[in-house]
């Protein structure tokens, strides 16, 4: 009797002991990633995952320093930075103040520019029907149910319009196009802007949800009738029907590198926290596609790895975007290159 | 033994008997401290695991208190959360997917065991088995592209025509909702309840079934008044274990709910459950109130589950001993 409940007691004492030793490895394991210099952790948004593989090879050859990335989505990058167990994080949306508070001490560094795009699944319709904002707008907030509904028949002279029932269709995952298209509608539609807002992840009054880019695609190929904001890229591949969206110049651009970088060339100015948005460009910009977004590398301005992770930026930004364009992504434009730059030299 | 040993045999032998000797002084209590350390280590775990699953919702509970769990709103815009719609879809879809996987699940056992040419009943139980390992987000695959082209085409429209009157097969058909999230679970549930009924059904005794067709009994009244009645707190044992799988699925029904936050009568419409919920959102989720509101729905659902599992020790045990005394 008694033998056993000691024995019982040090079984116990045996495991908690074990446990600690779990808990203390696990955050060792965290630290010993920034000790060596020639590696770099990163964690967060799957928008730029395509990219940084892509960087990946490319700066182990250049550099010899090889990055580790984990897509696990923006808001655990942020998470994980502000917890100090990667080197840097990534995020598709601005931090807020809230988050810069409490990650202590951390910039916001935007490394690449992609647009998102609004396909659909409409059977007897061709490819590039023309919108407008306040319809997308309407649509998502459930105001326009119907394909041949007039707003839409107006935009579309001689296209023949199906009485087919609008599915909007949404991102059910935080996402960096449900940031970008969120900030776009925000931005041309007051109503939109108080009824859902702007963020990674918003609730939608009306439609269906899939997760991931391959779960709103899945909706989009079954459903007659669906529309679906999309990663440019993720629409190219599949050879989605998209929409052409007008801009404040009242044009239609075709979604692509060109009219993305249009865009981000009609930029005035990048505010002292990097907090870049390029939705619904001004009027000048007669060529911008209007819903670009920006995704940023989040970075502590203390670590032992400043070096190593300024070394990277600086060449992420600079070499490291002419990986871009054949993945859909815009390079950067010089002024946000300046700011970038003056944020990087603050590092270490 | 060891008394005699020394005279007998040569040192080597006692060597070898001393050794044995220690092996069996260690060999029995190393033994049960290894398999009681890994009993601890499993409590361990399901304890730490409930207490990290409390914690983590304790910022959202003292910001919405129990109010969570009727308030159907969540937008991570304005950081208010409620749980009313998830814990809806949650229950709603896992009953109808018992209400399916049940009797369905007895029809395949009882076939099995009863009906089925010998020759048969092998393949015919392995192939239902399989379908318990193939890979929840496989089936969740085949439901975005096979179900739910079906589901909208051709299996809502005809309830809706049919059964329209009655809300449940109200408003339009949708690819994703409540009912193809059922049918996947129905789908998930159906070779876990009918493995354990099986097993169930063979357990019953032969010399009653034989004593029913004796006293001229048909088939059915076999089955009807021996096996059924014998079997029947297994049959309860086995749905519920079903049920703890459809409460807690949560990739599949990600792919073919529909990820809405919303209650609607009808069955065609999205909706959402807490699992797939967390699913979705967890890993990109901000904020601390966010992420405390998704520990909030895993501890309601940790909770149901809970009730369910010890539902189901209670109908068990109450009724076992009844069964036996007949």
């Amino acid at each position: 009797m008694k033998a056993s409940r000691i024995s019982a007691l040090v079984m116990a004492i045996a495991s908690s002991l074990v446990i600690a030793a779990c808990g203390s490895s696990s955050s060792s394991g965290g630290s010993s990633s920034t000790g060596s210099s020639k590696t770099l952790v990163g964690a967060g948004s799957t928008l730029i995952a395509p990219l940084m593989s892509q960087w990946q090879p490319a700066y182990d050859t250049a550099s010899g320093v090889a990055v580790t990335y984990g897509a696990i989505g923006s808001g655990g990058g942020i998470e994980q930075i502000t917890a100090r167990t990667v080197d840097f994080g990534a995020s598709d949306a601005p931090l807020t103040p809230a988050q810069f508070t409490a990650a202590k001490g951390v910039v916001q560094v935007p490394w690449a520019l992609a647009a998102t795009v609004v396909a659909y699944h409409l059977t007897g319709v061709p490819n590039q029907l023309k919108l407008t904002g306040t319809v997308l707008a309407d649509i998502y907030l459930g105001q326009i149910t119907m394909w041949n509904a007039p707003q839409i028949k107006a935009l579309n002279p001689g296209v023949n319009l199906p009485a087919t029932k609008i599915t909007p269709v949404y991102r059910t995952d935080g996402s960096g196009d449900t940031y970008a298209f969120t900030n776009y509608l925000s931005h041309v539609s007051p109503t939109f802007k108080s009824k859902v807002g702007n963020a990674t992840q918003v609730s939608f009054p009306v439609g269906l949800g899939g997760k991931g880019n391959s779960g709103v695609g899945g909706v989009l190929s079954t459903t007659n009738g669906s529309i679906a904001y999309i990663a440019i890229s993720y629409v190219l591949e599949n050879k989605f029907d998209y929409a052409l969206i007008q801009n404040a110049a009242g044009k239609y651009p075709v979604p692509g590198v060109p009219s993305i970088s249009a865009a981000a060339a009609a930029l005035t100015s990048v505010p002292a926290n990097n907090d870049v948005s390029i939705v619904d460009p001004p009027a000048s910009a007669s060529g911008a596609y209007p819903i670009s977004t920006f995704t940023y590398a989040i970075v502590p301005t203390k670590s032992s790895k400043a070096t190593t992770l300024k070394a990277f930026l600086s060449w992420a930004i600079t070499t490291g975007q002419a990986d871009g364009p054949k993945l859909d992504f815009a390079p950067l434009p010089a002024k946000v290159v300046t700011a970038d730059t003056a944020t990087i030299a603050k590092i270490g | 033994m060891s008394a005699a040993a020394p005279s007998a045999t040569p040192p080597r032998g006692t060597l070898a008997t001393v050794r044995r000797n220690i092996v069996d002084r260690i060999g029995d209590p190393s033994l049960r401290v290894l398999a009681g350390a890994a009993s601890v280590v499993a409590v361990f775990v399901i304890l730490l695991l409930a207490y990290k699953v409390f914690d983590g919702s304790s910022s959202a509970f003292s910001k919405f208190g129990l109010g969570f769990l009727t308030s159907k709103i969540w937008n991570p815009v304005t950081n208010q959360f409620g749980a009313a719609s998830f814990i809806y879809g949650t229950l709603v879809s896992s009953a109808i997917a018992m209400l399916f996987a049940g009797p369905l699940s007895i029809a395949i056992a009882l076939y099995l065991t009863e009906l089925a040419p010998r020759r048969v009943r092998r393949p015919v139980a392995t192939l239902v088995d399989l379908l318990a390992a193939i890979p929840s987000v496989i089936i969740g695959l085949w439901g975005i592209l096979v179900m739910a082209p079906f589901m909208v085409n051709q299996l809502e429209p005809a309830l809706h025509s049919v059964l329209g009157w009655i809300p449940l097969f109200g408003g339009s058909p949708s690819p994703f909702g409540l009912l193809p999230a059922a049918l996947v679970l129905t789908i998930m549930a159906v070779p876990i309840v009918s493995a354990i009924t099986r097993e169930v059904f063979e357990t019953v005794p032969s010399d009653l079934k034989e004593a029913a067709y004796a006293l001229g009994a048909t088939r059915w009244e076999m089955t009807r008044m021996v096996i059924l009645p014998i079997a029947r707190p297994g049959i309860v044992g086995a749905s519920i274990l079903g049920l703890g799988r459809a409460l807690g699925e949560a990739i599949a029904v990600t792919q073919v709910i529909g990820g809405a936050v919303s209650i609607h009568a009808s069955l065609f419409q999205p909706a959402d459950t807490l699992a797939s919920r967390i699913a979705s959102q967890f890993q990109s989720a901000s904020g601390t109130v966010y992420i405390s509101s998704l520990f909030y729905l895993a501890a309601i659902l940790l909770v149901i589950s809970l009730i369910v599992n010890i539902g189901a020790r209670l109908i068990v045990r109450r009724g076992i001993p009844a069964k036996v005394m007949n």
